[in-house]
C-alpha cells in the first residue's frame, strides 16, 4: 500500500470542487412561472391597498394631503412688523438710563472695596513720627489719618447743610 | 437694485406676476444689507416670505391671532439673530428652521389651550369617514373652514413633536433628510418620531371613531 499524500489528497479535492461549480454554472435557472401567478399577486396588492386606504387614518391623512391651505396676509402685515423693529431700534431713554445704572454698579462696588481696603489700613510711619514730635497730640489712641480724611471728604457736603442751618 | 418690470420671485405663478418695482437682489445680498445697517430692507424680507409664512402657521394653529402673533415672532426674532446668520446654508433654510423651532415653541406654550374637542367635531348630517372622503371645493369656503376644524382637532390630540412631524412629513411634504434639517434632529430621529406620530395620530382618528359609533 502506497503512503498517504496529503498534497495529492488536497489537490485531488480541489479538482473536484472546480469540477462541480463549474457543473453548477452550466445549469441553467428555470425560469417558469406558475400559471396566473401574477394576476394572483396583484389581487393581493389591490386587497392590501384597499385595506390600507379604506382605513381611517390613511383616509385622514390623504385628505390633509389634498386639503388646501389659505396664505392670505393681513393688510399692511410688513408695515406692523417694521414698526415693531424700529420701536427695538429706538432708545428709550429710561432704559438707556438704567442700562447705565446697572453698567455702574460693578465699578462702584469695586471703588467701595479699595476704599474700604484702603481706609483700613495700619497708620503709616510718618504720622507716627509727626505725632511723636507733636506733645499736643500724645494720645494712646491709634487714629488712621487716611480714614479720617476719606470721612471729612465724605460728609463735607453734610457739615456745610449743618452750618447753613 | 430694482427693475420696472417684474422678476420672478418665490412660488407665485406666472400670472400673478404683478408689473411693479420688484427687488431682484437675493435673499443674502439683502440680509447682508440689513446687517450692515439698512434695516429698511428688513421689509423685503418680510414681503417675500410672508404668504409662506402664514401658510405654515395656520397648519399648527387655528385662531387667527395666535396665528398673527406667531408670525410676528418668527420676523421680530429673525431681525434678531440675522447677526448670526453666516452664509453658509441658503438663506431660506435658515429661515425656515428659526420658523418652525418658534412655531414649536408657541405650540408647547399653548399646550393647555385646547378650544375643541373630539365631540364638537361630530357632525349631524354625515358621518366622519363620509366627510374624509369628499374635500369640498375651493368656493365652498364655509366647507374648507369646517375641514380645517377637523385637520386641527385630529392633530391637536397628539403631542407637539408628532404634529411638527406630521405638519412637515404629511402636510407639507418634506422629505425625512430634510425634515432632519429643518428641526436639527438626526435622520434616524426623524424616522422614530415619524413612526410615533402615525401611531398618535391614528389613536387619535380611532378615537373620534369610537365616539362617533357610541352616539
Amino acid at each position: 500500500m502506497e503512503p498517504y499524500d496529503v498534497n495529492e489528497y488536497r489537490q485531488m479535492k480541489a479538482n473536484d470542487t472546480e469540477q462541480f461549480l463549474k457543473l453548477a454554472k452550466s445549469v441553467q435557472n428555470d425560469e417558469r412561472v406558475p400559471v396566473n401567478f401574477s394576476a394572483r399577486t396583484m389581487t393581493r396588492v389591490r386587497e392590501q391597498h384597499t385595506l390600507e386606504t379604506r382605513s381611517a387614518d390613511e383616509q385622514f391623512l390623504k385628505f390633509v394631503r389634498n386639503l388646501p391651505w389659505k396664505q392670505h396676509v393681513p393688510y399692511a402685515f410688513e408695515k406692523r412688523i417694521m414698526a415693531r423693529i424700529r420701536e427695538f431700534l429706538t432708545p428709550d431713554p429710561l432704559t438707556v438710563w438704567s442700562r447705565m445704572l446697572w453698567r455702574a454698579v460693578a465699578p462702584c462696588f469695586g471703588v467701595m472695596i479699595l476704599a474700604a481696603l484702603f481706609s483700613a489700613k495700619e497708620p503709616t510711619t510718618a504720622f507716627i513720627d509727626q505725632a511723636a514730635f507733636d506733645p499736643a497730640e500724645t494720645t494712646t489712641e491709634t487714629v488712621d489719618p487716611e480714614s479720617t480724611d476719606f470721612e471729612t471728604v465724605m460728609l463735607a457736603s453734610f457739615d456745610d447743610l449743618e452750618y447753613t442751618w | 437694485m430694482f427693475m420696472g418690470v417684474s422678476a420672478h420671485t418665490g412660488s407665485a405663478p406666472l400670472s400673478q406676476m404683478q408689473v411693479t418695482e420688484i427687488d431682484i437682489r437675493t435673499d443674502e445680498e439683502l440680509v447682508e444689507i440689513v446687517v450692515g445697517g439698512e434695516v429698511d430692507c428688513f421689509e423685503e424680507l418680510i414681503t417675500r416670505y410672508q404668504p409662506r409664512v402664514f401658510g405654515m402657521a395656520r397648519k399648527y394653529f387655528r385662531n387667527e391671532s395666535d396665528v398673527e402673533e406667531v408670525v410676528q415672532t418668527i420676523f421680530t426674532k429673525t431681525f434678531q439673530k440675522l447677526g448670526s446668520y453666516k452664509g453658509t446654508a441658503p438663506f431660506e433654510h435658515w429661515f425656515m428652521r428659526l420658523s418652525v423651532n418658534t412655531c414649536y415653541d408657541a405650540l408647547r406654550r399653548r399646550r393647555n389651550r385646547r378650544e375643541h374637542t373630539i365631540s364638537d367635531m361630530l357632525f349631524e348630517d354625515e358621518s366622519w369617514q363620509d366627510r374624509l372622503g369628499n374635500i369640498p371645493s375651493d368656493d365652498d369656503q364655509e366647507g374648507l373652514e369646517q375641514a380645517r376644524e377637523l385637520v386641527h382637532t385630529v392633530l391637536d390630540q397628539v403631542s407637539d413633536r408628532a404634529r411638527i412631524v406630521l405638519t412637515l412629513q404629511e402636510l407639507e411634504g418634506h422629505s425625512v433628510k430634510e425634515i432632519a434639517e429643518i428641526t436639527g434632529w438626526s435622520e434616524s430621529l426623524v424616522k422614530v418620531q415619524a413612526f410615533r406620530a402615525r401611531k398618535e395620530m391614528r389613536a387619535s382618528v380611532e378615537r373620534f371613531l369610537m365616539k362617533e359609533k357610541r352616539l
